[in-house]
């Protein structure tokens, strides 16, 4: 699913090293946490994925396109095949919970009876069917977040990446929504999720692959998050 | 393009032309009044120029001949005109010739010849019309100089006043026209600056799901395009009005002046108002998204 070998991100503005040649190989199906300090990498990492960061060096295919050679309007094909989840949720604030998951459809131009049942589908996956007309003004940072997921499945990725997804939500509503990624995930989907939720991931025991300093320094297999929360 | 695609489209430049309404109003002034202007320039110059070619047309030599001439005097001075090049015709103009087409010219008026009572003080004239108007001058200068010709007159300087007029307004249009499409640009890539900016998480959005670029600068093009448009047609009516106002005005005090007529000339000057109103649209979005919308 995820090739990534001896990859090194430099930005080009301050020179600042955030990744120095990392090399990581996540399988289809696998459930894996990336944890690390603020500034670590972490965030470099989660970003090539969906080539918002243009690695500066090395090899790096995702879901069998190489991202880096790639055109830059190949780009949004690579995109069809990920699910993006900010902490941020980045809703449509003027649309509703039913819109704003059918928008992910609509402006990948999918037929629109395909569109009503595939909305219908995964706001099901979520919870939020008869939430379907509320605004997300009218909801719970949790809810809100369960949207946004909903978004990201919408188009069946193989891989969804999610970053920091819980990071403004309170413990409870956060295991709701690893509730929701642990079924995404039992159905075949590859989960990637940077956190720093040190609860969640000690009670998972997922692949943990801690970066510092721009370098992978931990990849266990069922691993803890390792710091001190 | 599926059709579901086509309405999206079209629902998102109408959403958006009604949110920045203010700014859509200011666009759609500024391409009106922008291209109000560049129209009747282009229909003064285009009058002006059938005015122009039609007096150019009309170019021709009035020889008068001197009171006492003879016949045959008369005859030899035909004769070689006749033989100068680039000449396309001559035309022999008797005294009674000319006094006809004077009643003629006056028409209510011709009383007042009766003074004259059988007196005619018209001379005799002959009527050279040259192939080129370049060759009126120097045709007019040797037919004056030969023998029993009293004048040779032409209208060569009232043609290039009217060419110097025209070339003038040529120019003055032109240099209006570079404003006036600048102060366009400027405001319609403004209003799509503003809907761009008002539209950006929609736009990382459409980004992170896999939305193409096209389908992303689609809804934008077209919102320049139609602000374009309408503005296209507020001046294509405004234009008509005015030229059908003008074309009263000068049929009433200048009957002679050949206007171009109103159909089909408004018509096409319609169509290539609006044409350039759409360009000017699509090419002010166009700048707005190379540098407000990196997809």
């Amino acid at each position: 699913m995820i090739h990534m070998r001896d990859v090194s991100k430099v930005y080009d503005d301050t020179g600042a090293v955030a990744l120095d040649h990392v090399s990581v190989d996540i399988g289809k199906g696998e459930f894996v946490f990336i944890v690390g300090a603020s500034g670590a990498g972490k965030s470099t990492f989660i970003r090539m994925l969906f080539r918002e960061v243009l690695p500066s060096s090395g090899v790096l295919e995702v879901n069998g396109r190489d991202v880096v050679k790639m055109d830059r309007s190949d780009v949004p094909y690579l995109r069809r095949g990920l699910g993006v989840i900010f902490q941020d949720y980045r809703l449509l604030p003027d649309k509703t919970v039913y819109e704003n998951v059918a928008f992910a459809m609509e402006v990948i131009e999918a037929p629109r009876r395909l569109i009503q049942r595939s909305v219908n589908s995964v706001l099901d996956v979520v919870g939020l069917r008869d939430k379907y007309k509320s605004f997300p003004s009218q909801l719970s940072g949790g809810e809100q977040q369960r949207v946004a997921i909903a978004r990201a499945i919408v188009n069946a990725p193989a891989i969804v990446i999610a970053d920091e997804p819980t990071g403004n939500l309170d413990p409870e509503t956060s295991w709701d929504i690893m509730d929701i990624f642990q079924r995404i995930n039992a159905a075949g989907t590859t989960i990637v999720m940077a956190t720093h939720d040190k609860n969640i991931v000690d009670t998972m025991r997922r692949r943990v692959i801690a970066i510092e300093d721009g370098h992978i320094v931990r990849d266990e297999a069922r691993g803890v998050y390792g710091y001190e929360a | 393009m599926k059709l579901s695609t086509s309405e999206y489209f079209i629902r998102e430049v109408f959403l958006s032309l009604r949110r920045n309404n203010w700014m859509s109003f200011a666009s759609i002034g500024t391409v009106a009044v922008s291209l109000f202007v560049l129209g009747v320039f282009l229909i003064l110059v285009l009058n002006m120029n059938r005015l122009a070619s039609s007096l150019e047309s009309q170019v021709q030599i009035s020889v008068y001949l001197r009171e006492d001439i003879e016949d045959s005097t008369r005859r030899r001075v035909e004769g070689n005109i006749q033989e100068m090049q680039g000449i396309e015709s001559v035309k022999y103009v008797s005294k009674d010739e000319a006094m006809m087409r004077l009643k003629e010219r006056l028409g209510d008026q011709k009383y007042l010849l009766d003074a004259l009572g059988d007196k005619n003080p018209l001379p005799e004239s002959i009527e050279v019309t040259v192939k080129l108007p370049e060759m009126v001058q120097t045709a007019a200068e040797a037919i004056g100089k030969m023998e029993g010709v009293e004048e040779a007159k032409y209208g060569q300087d009232v043609v290039e006043h009217l060419f110097d007029i025209t070339r003038l307004m040529r120019i003055f249009g032109l240099v209006l026209m570079v404003l006036l499409a600048g102060a366009t640009l400027f405001i319609i890539s403004n209003t799509i600056r503003l809907t761009v900016f008002a539209r950006r998480k929609e736009i990382a959005i459409m980004k992170y799901v896999g939305a193409t670029d096209w389908f992303i600068r689609w809804p934008f093009l077209l919102e320049g395009m139609v602000l374009g448009f309408i503005g296209g047609i507020v001046a294509a009516l405004a234009l008509r009005s005015f030229y059908a106002a003008m074309a009263a005005k000068i049929y009433s005090t200048l009957a002679f002046f050949p206007l171009l007529p109103q159909y089909p000339f408004m018509n096409y000057v319609a169509v290539a108002i609006i044409v350039s109103g759409m360009i000017i649209g699509t090419i002010g979005s166009t700048i707005s998204l190379k540098r407000f919308l990196q997809v």
